[in-house]
């Protein structure tokens, strides 16, 4: 039985975050060294790890993302290895080179302490469901994990003279100095969605990438577990 | 603009281009196989009169050097110069040619081309694929003949012997030996000739396993760069073999297509237009090789366990300049690098999987709409204009179901729409001519330019009263979407599916209801089991495609 399962065993740790297949991360902590991750996103760890839920840093940081539950993210500080995963969702690691990311707030995995981030609501955009887009922009020279529902694609923006437009549902993150707006297609005669989320899109200009997932569920299921 | 040759489609050379001294490229690939590609200098006879004019991997050139073999170049598996001016008037024909060295046979050939690049710029093309043959050994791609003057023609005739069989056929004779080494061709011994743009020269060496080319989706080929030959005739793979670049002016004309030379092109692995200036790295966990020129060691695991070979595999860059070293060649630093793996597939196609779960399609080519089950846009770039469809389809439906409608919308316009949903796996189907049924809700996209007309399936037991597919028929591509890995069964004379996990099935085979009675069927409350399901007959041939999800 051993034998079939030592293939997913773990493999030496070679870099602060890893996949672990292509839904799992593996980050190798160290203390001083600590990380913001989502609230409920662990599944394991080996070696000392504490988390503290609601950290008053990330409530100064990301006061406005507060809802009742409170913030989603957890700090998790100790040494040891770190398994996180979000519900079989793809994870992306990225290690930020001193350049930035805006990520959707349910994409976002973790990343690292040190990095600057703040939370931010895109606007002029309201969700059916009624929870604004919330998004988080992360900077600086460091690691952030991502997920996708799905293998994502990344898009150029600057190529082509048009905008690039976005189903809010299905963007992971983007780069920060793109320009957004919002877009409402109603049109008397031709009526897309009707109702069934098609009726806004996210309209991207300007130079830098978009990360879309190939999926339309947007559902917050770290959230829902509470 | 290069012009695309069918089987049998003749012109002037003349009329293609003004020059004479031409490049000649065949791209060739099958899993597992190698190639000969030769030429034949032919007389008025169609003999092989004179062997110095037999152009094979033992005999790169001819006496005047009028044809020369390049080796394997950016994309092509085999390359040749011809100067037709050059040419001795004996020689009436040549004839090039593909042979299958070893055992094998045509039919397993991925998509090919031959291609005449002249003045650095391809002016006509003779796309194939395996399909088109069958147990053949060798093919005769195209000739270049002379009938008053030099005309081009695509041939594309199989032939069952091998190489020596079709040396046979034109003449001439074999030796008995057959050399294995393959002779580098002499470098810079074509002062004059103008090569096809692309500043990509060929890579240091490449560690990317070639991965096959699965037939189906042949991609636009790179402009070939005028780089280093690499010493081999037919596509070995190269692991780490360093092979000498040379150094060249990276040419104006971007070519985010180059390709390593040598490499059977997978045709559906996408190519990522890059963003100039971009650095090109990667991140750990990603299978090495992935450039081209970084000289990993191939055989890396794929980064997230996917059994098939990562979409994202082996691409090359774009353009990189000569000379500069590539940055990023362990754990690419920086957001692009990580991000690198997931870039769009560039493709001139009008259907293009960007990845397992994400079809874009390209409005502008073919210029028809597209339908597609609303909500299913994820992203568009250009103008793209979405409409409301459904009210005589949806009315059809509407008109004899309860509650189970499809509703639809009509993407039309100039642009690329991106369609996924909910993750689950996406199968281009292309149809000519022929008919699928597809159940209703497993229908992602499809060309306007089908006819598709709604089938009810009715009986007791089926979920909402009644199961709907749709028929599709005609000509254009149907877009399936499968939540996992789909099955595909022939029919056979026992063949059943579940209704809620049946996909779809080619529209020739019967279906027909079958319940099981079984004695103590309802001997519990509550009891689901599979007591009613659908079976399939059709005549050999036919096939149903069920998903591991009942919906």
């Amino acid at each position: 039985m051993n034998q079939q399962l030592a293939g997913f065993a773990p493999s030496p740790v070679s870099a602060r975050m890893e996949n672990h297949g292509r839904t799992m991360l593996k980050v190798a902590m160290a203390s001083g060294q600590d990380l913001y991750a989502r609230t409920g996103s662990m599944v394991a760890y080996e070696g000392f790890v504490q988390y503290e839920p609601n950290p008053p840093a990330v409530r100064q940081i990301a006061g406005q993302w507060v809802t009742g539950e409170g913030t989603p993210i957890m700090k998790c500080a100790g040494d040891g290895l770190l398994y996180l995963a979000d519900y079989g969702a793809d994870v992306v690691v990225i290690n930020l080179n001193n350049d930035s990311i805006s990520v959707n707030g349910t994409n976002l995995l973790a990343f690292d302490a040190h990095l600057q981030w703040g939370v931010e609501k895109v606007k002029g955009l309201a969700k059916f469901a009624g929870q604004g887009l919330w998004n988080v922009t992360v900077g600086g020279t460091g690691w952030v994990a991502l997920t996708s529902r799905g293998t994502p694609i990344v898009v150029d923006c600057g190529r082509g003279d048009d905008e690039t437009y976005v189903d809010p549902d299905a963007l992971v993150a983007w780069s920060p100095g793109l320009k957004v707006k919002g877009k409402r297609s109603f049109k008397a005669s031709s009526l897309i969605g009707r109702g069934s989320g098609e009726a806004y899109q996210m309209a991207f200009s300007g130079q830098g990438l978009v990360v879309v997932q190939p999926s339309e569920d947007s559902t917050d299921r770290l959230r829902i577990r509470g | 603009m290069a012009r695309e040759f069918q089987r049998g489609h003749k012109a002037k050379i003349s009329d293609l281009t003004q020059g004479t001294d031409l490049y000649v490229g065949v791209q060739i690939a099958a899993p597992g196989l190698t190639f000969d590609i030769s030429c034949f200098g032919l007389d008025a006879n169609e003999q092989l009169s004179d062997d110095r004019y037999f152009i094979f991997f033992n005999q790169p050139k001819s006496p005047e050097e009028s044809v020369q073999l390049l080796g394997a170049q950016s994309g092509d598996t085999e390359s040749f110069r011809v100067t037709l001016d050059r040419i001795p008037a004996n020689i009436q024909r040549l004839s090039f040619t593909a042979t299958i060295d070893g055992a094998g046979q045509m039919s397993q050939v991925g998509p090919g081309y031959i291609r005449i690049v002249a003045g650095g710029e391809e002016v006509v093309r003779y796309a194939f694929t395996g399909s088109e043959f069958t147990t053949e050994r060798a093919v005769m791609l195209g000739d270049f003949y002379l009938k008053d003057v030099w005309r081009f023609a695509a041939v594309g005739q199989g032939f069952d012997g091998g190489l020596d069989a079709l040396l046979k056929n034109f003449g001439g004779e074999v030796a008995e030996e057959e050399p294995a080494a393959a002779q580098p061709p002499a470098q810079g011994a074509v002062p004059s000739f103008a090569p096809p743009p692309g500043g990509a020269a060929p890579p240091p060496a490449f560690g990317a396993p070639p991965a096959p080319p699965a037939p189906g989706a042949p991609q636009p080929p790179p402009p070939p760069s005028f780089g280093a030959p690499p010493p081999a005739p037919a596509p070995h793979p190269m692991h780490g073999a360093p092979t000498v670049a040379a150094p060249m002016p990276p040419a104006p004309a971007p070519s985010p297509y180059a390709q390593p030379p040598g490499q059977p092109q997978a045709p559906q692995q996408p190519q990522f237009g890059q963003v100039p200036g971009q650095a090109p790295g990667q991140f750990p966990g990603q299978p090495p090789g992935q450039f081209p020129g970084q000289g990993q060691p191939p055989g890396a695991p794929s980064p997230y366990g996917q059994p098939t070979p990562p979409p994202y595999g082996g691409q090359p860059q774009g353009a990189p300049p000569p000379g500069m070293p590539q940055a990023g060649q362990q754990a690419g630093a920086g957001l692009l690098a990580a991000l690198q793996p997931y870039k769009e597939a560039a493709t001139g196609q009008r259907w293009t999987p960007q990845n397992q779960q994400l079809m874009r399609v390209d409005l502008a080519m073919g210029g028809a709409p597209v339908l597609a089950r609303q909500g299913s846009m994820v992203m568009y770039q250009g103008k793209v204009d979405f409409g409301y469809k459904g009210a005589g389809f949806a009315g059809r439906i509407v008109g004899n179901a309860t509650g189970q409608e499809m509703q639809l919308m009509r993407c039309s316009g100039r642009g690329q729409v991106f369609l996924a949903e909910e993750a689950s796996h996406l199968h281009p189907i292309e149809l000519q001519g022929d008919a699928i049924c597809v159940s209703a809700e497993n229908v992602l996209a499809f060309d306007e330019s089908l006819q598709y007309e709604v089938r009810r399936i009715e009986g007791h037991g089926i979920p909402g009263g009644a199961l709907f597919t749709m028929q599709f028929q005609g000509t254009g591509t149907i877009v399936v979407k499968t939540h996992g890995v789909p099955v595909v069964l022939p029919v056979t004379p026992t063949t059943f599916a579940d209704c809620n996990a049946v996909v779809a099935w080619s529209a020739a085979s019967q279906v027909i209801l079958s319940s099981q009675v079984r004695l103590r069927r309802n001997a519990y409350p509550g009891h689901s089991g599979e007591t009613v399901n659908l079976q399939f007959r059709g005549a050999p041939g036919n096939f149903i495609v069920v998903q591991p999800y009942e919906v």
